[in-house]
This record gives C-alpha cells, sequence and structure tokens, in this order.
C-alpha cells in the first residue's frame, strides 16, 4: 500500500503545518481557545484520513455488494470517532467549537487546494 | 406545561440530530462504495495501475465523505447545545435543522461518488502520469462542486438552530419545519445530479487528454446550472423562515406554508437530476469530438433549462401558497386542499424533470456525433421535452384546481 503511504506524507503534514500556523496566529492575537480548537479538529481529520488508507485493504479485491457494506460499516465507525472533539469543544470552553469544525475538514481543504493550484498553474498564460 | 415544552425540545433535537447523520451517512456511504466497486473493477482489468487506483479512490472518498461530516457536526451540535429559549417554535427548527442536513448531505455524498468513480475506471489505459495527475484534479473539483447543495442545507440548518424565531407561534413552527424539508429534499437531486458531468469529465480527459481545458469548463457550467433548483429550495426555505405574515390563523396557514415546502423541495429532486445527467452527456460529447463544443454546450444549456420548468412550476405554486392569503378556516378540508396542491405539484414535477434530462442525454449525445443536424436533434429534444413536461403541467393543473377551485 504504497500508495496510500505516499498520500499519508503528501496531505497529513501540509494539514497539520496549516493548522499550527493558524493556531500560532490566533495565540498572537490573543484566542488561544481557537488556536486550541483548530489544532484540535486537524488532528482527528488526519486521524480520519489515516484510518480510512488503513482499512482499503479490507475493501479493495472483494466482491461489489461486500466493499459496499463494509465501506458503509466503517463510515459509521469514523463518523462516531470524528464526533469525539465536536463533543469536547462543546463541553470544554479551552477548544473553540467553529474552528474545531473547520480542522474537521483541513485534509479535506488540503486536497482541493491543491488540486486548485494544479488547475491554475496547468491553464496556458 | 413548562416541562413538556423542554421535554418536546429535547426529543426535536435528538429526532433531528439522529435523521441529520442517519440520512447524511446514506449519500456518503453509497457515494464511496460506488467509488470502491469502480476501484475494484478497474484494478481486475490492469492490476499494474492499483496503486494509481486505489491513491485516486482514497482521495474521492475523502472528499466525499466531507457531507457526510457536515450532516455529523450539525447532529452533535442538536444532540449537545442547550437552546435558550426552549418554545413549541425552537422544537420545530431543531428538528427541521436535522433534516434539513440529513437530507441535503444525501445527494451531495451520492454525486461526490460518480467523479470518483469513473476517474478510476478511466485510470486503466491511461499511462501518461500528467494525464493521471490532471484527472485526479478535476475530480476534485467537480466533488467539490457536487458538496455546494449540502453546505447550502447546512447554512440553512445552521440558521434554524441559532437564528431565534420568536413566541410559540404554531404556524411559525410548521414553516419552520417546511424550511427544512424544502431545503433538504431540494438539495438531492442536485447534489447527485453535479457529479454527473464530473464524472463524464473525468472520463473524457482519460480519453482526449488535450480537451482538459475544455471539459473543466462544460463540466462546471453544467454543474453549476444544475445547482439551480437547489437554490431554488434555499430562497423558498429562507421565505418560510424569515418572512413575516402577520397574525395569521393557523388553518389553513399550516396547510399553505408545508405545501409551499414540499411543492418546490420535491420538484427540485428531478430537475436538479434532469440537468446533471444532460450535463454528463455533454462532458461526454465533448470528450468525444472537442470540435463539437460550442454546439454541444449550446444543446446542454438549452437542454437543461427546458429540465428545469418543473422546478419552476413548483416554485410558482410556492408562491401562490405563500401569498394567496387565506381567511380562517374551521373545517380541515380547505388546509387539506392547500396542503395536496403542494404535494401534488412537488411529486409531480419529479418525473418530467428526470425524463427531460433523459431527453436532453440523448440529444446532447447525438449532437456531439452529427454536428450537421444539430438543428434538427435540437428541435427534437425540445418536442420531446415538451411531451415530457406535460405530466408536470397535469400536476400544475390540479394544483391550481385545489388552489383556486376548491
Amino acid at each position: 500500500m504504497e500508495a496510500v503511504k505516499s498520500l499519508r506524507k503528501k496531505y497529513c503534514p501540509t494539514a497539520m503545518f496549516i493548522a499550527i500556523i493558524a493556531a500560532l496566529v490566533m495565540i498572537f492575537i490573543g484566542h488561544k481557545d481557537l488556536a486550541r480548537g483548530i489544532v484540535l479538529g486537524t488532528l482527528f481529520s488526519i486521524l480520519n484520513f489515516v484510518l480510512m488508507g488503513a482499512s482499503i485493504q479490507l475493501r479493495v479485491q472483494r466482491t461489489r455488494r461486500t466493499g459496499a457494506m463494509i465501506a458503509f460499516v466503517l463510515v459509521l465507525l469514523r463518523f462516531g470517532f470524528l464526533a469525539l472533539p465536536l463533543v469536547v469543544s462543546i463541553y470544554y470552553d479551552k477548544y473553540h467549537i467553529v474552528t474545531t469544525i473547520a480542522g474537521l475538514f483541513m485534509v479535506q481543504a488540503v486536497m482541493l487546494a491543491d488540486a486548485v493550484k494544479k488547475l491554475v498553474l496547468s491553464r496556458p498564460a | 406545561m413548562e416541562m413538556d415544552i423542554q421535554i418536546l425540545v429535547k426529543l426535536a433535537a435528538y429526532i433531528g440530530g439522529g435523521m441529520a447523520i442517519g440520512f447524511g451517512a446514506i449519500g456518503a456511504a453509497l457515494g464511496e462504495g460506488y467509488a470502491a466497486s469502480q476501484a475494484d473493477m478497474a484494478i481486475s482489468e490492469n492490476p499494474e495501475k492499483s496503486s494509481d487506483i486505489v491513491r485516486n479512490m482514497l482521495i474521492g472518498q475523502a472528499v466525499a465523505e466531507s457531507a457526510a461530516i457536515f450532516a455529523l457536526v450539525v447532529a452533535i451540535l442538536l444532540l449537545f447545545i442547550a437552546p435558550q429559549d426552549p418554545t413549541i417554535v425552537t422544537a420545530a427548527a431543531l428538528l427541521a435543522a436535522g433534516v434539513s442536513m440529513g437530507l441535503g448531505a444525501l445527494g451531495s455524498g451520492l454525486g461526490s461518488g460518480f467523479p470518483a468513480g469513473e476517474t478510476c475506471t478511466a485510470m486503466v489505459k491511461v499511462q501518461d502520469p500528467k494525464v493521471l495527475s490532471r484527472m485526479t484534479t478535476v475530480m476534485l473539483i467537480s466533488q467539490a462542486v457536487c458538496q455546494t447543495p449540502a453546505i447550502l442545507a447546512m447554512v440553512i440548518a445552521l440558521m434554524l438552530m441559532f437564528v431565534g424565531f420568536g413566541g410559540p407561534d404554531p404556524v411559525k413552527a410548521v414553516a419552520l419545519l417546511s424550511a427544512g424539508l424544502c431545503m433538504g429534499f431540494g438539495a438531492i437531486g442536485s447534489g447527485a445530479g453535479s457529479g454527473l458531468p464530473g464524472g463524464a469529465a473525468c472520463q473524457g480527459i482519460g480519453r482526449q487528454p488535450e480537451a482538459q481545458g475544455l471539459l473543466t469548463t462544460n463540466m462546471l457550467i453544467g454543474a453549476a446550472v444544475c445547482q439551480t433548483p437547489a437554490i431554488f429550495a434555499m430562497v423558498i426555505a429562507l421565505i418560510l423562515m424569515f418572512v413575516n405574515l402577520g397574525d395569521v390563523p393557523f388553518n389553513p396557514y399550516w396547510a399553505a406554508f408545508m405545501g409551499a415546502g414540499l411543492s418546490t423541495g420535491l420538484a427540485a429532486i428531478g430537475s436538479g437530476y434532469g440537468g446533471g445527467m444532460a450535463a454528463g452527456a455533454s462532458c461526454e460529447g465533448i470528450a468525444r469530438n472537442p470540435k463539437t463544443v460550442g454546439v454541444v454546450t449550446t444543446t446542454m444549456l438549452v437542454g437543461q433549462a427546458v429540465a428545469q420548468s418543473p422546478v419552476i412550476f413548483g416554485l410558482l405554486i410556492s408562491f401562490i401558497l405563500l401569498f394567496k392569503g387565506y381567511g380562517e378556516a374551521f373545517a380541515l378540508a380547505p388546509g387539506m386542499a392547500l396542503l395536496a396542491a403542494g404535494i401534488c405539484m412537488g411529486f409531480g414535477a419529479i418525473g418530467p424533470g428526470i425524463g427531460s434530462g433523459i431527453a436532453a442525454t440523448s440529444a446532447v449525445s447525438w449532437v456531439a456525433r452529427n454536428e450537421e443536424n444539430a438543428g434538427l436533434l435540437m428541435r427534437m429534444m425540445l418536442v420531446a421535452q415538451a411531451v415530457t413536461q406535460s405530466t408536470a403541467i397535469y400536476s400544475m393543473v390540479i394544483a391550481l384546481v385545489l388552489l383556486f377551485v376548491i
């Protein structure tokens, strides 16, 4: 599963890097709760993506129906996992709910930003 | 009584939360399952490309999951955030928020799976790494566009949760519930339909890498037009939430508001998906023959415009239901007639929207093969779409009879 590893290496550190930079900016302007929220959300976004990759072995090389069933069960399991930072941010004021939510989409945001960058660069001047 | 309302609000929040993630998970799971099944097929066809295919599948699945994460966020907020002012209106707003987000995420999750799956199958025959990279890029862009209806549904859900809608007015409670249903249903067709041009564009880039620019532009135009029914649904949802009609009697206004939401919400399903079908055929046609891009895009846009007619009928009935003005009714029948008008128009428009999309799909596809006869094919498409629309017109006639005669 070299492909999955390369994806992890490509997107996860970038997502964490962006979250840390954003958190530093937020701390600098005096909003520690925002900073904690974005780091927490991003951490779980990355863990979700890592789990997704790890579960691929279970899904590929199976029949269409089995693959779809396994995918459905895994989606439900990972949703339970993604709910954790949201619950934490609701109960503890140290973590801001809005930045926690934003952090949960960090890996996807990095992927889309990468795609937009490629699309813009591929266009003739 | 105070305690009863608090329990009612909690119940509404829990049911809303359950519906948000319950429905929201369906679309993403189906989309991800579709991507995985197409990846399976592609790997079995060319095992040497398994690394690229798995990579693409994983990225596609991660983005397809976004709609379900929106639903998860709304569900958690519904379960754990205590409302400040527990009234029947708050209960209705929380339930509506769950319905809006759950149904709204369904289409986007499913639609995002189409580009992911189609890219996996298209990768089988592509050797150039640059082309593979371009396919993944276009897949991601099209998946992002697919998320728009789910984002609209989330915006409505968050407004329902956090905006104060005043005192315990039962008519307002029904209006909010209707707003949630309208946005939720209205996002399904557009979300699922937007994925079709994305999938076809990715397939097309695999076949005609040099047409990447044309395909991306066409995909974006087609997918943007697909979003129109979801925007109509959002407009009706916002009117239901924020327009103050003054002190109106419960009966028959409850039915008029519920009917207004259902009319546009349900009607948007067919038009959204039908428009996506036409856009998908257009991308496929351009990949087949890039020189026909002008005429194919024109035919697609005309086909999509006509496929929007059923949702416009739905919108018209919604506006009449909302703004006609009614006296207080003491019997149930007048209210039920208004509700029936909305249901009649909403369900009656689903088939014609999809049917018009099928007619446009065929015409667009053949225009790409036979450019010389584009005019004839477009006329045939318009005639076929007009015939398809007749059933929506029947529904509208019955809805108008229910509104003005009964």
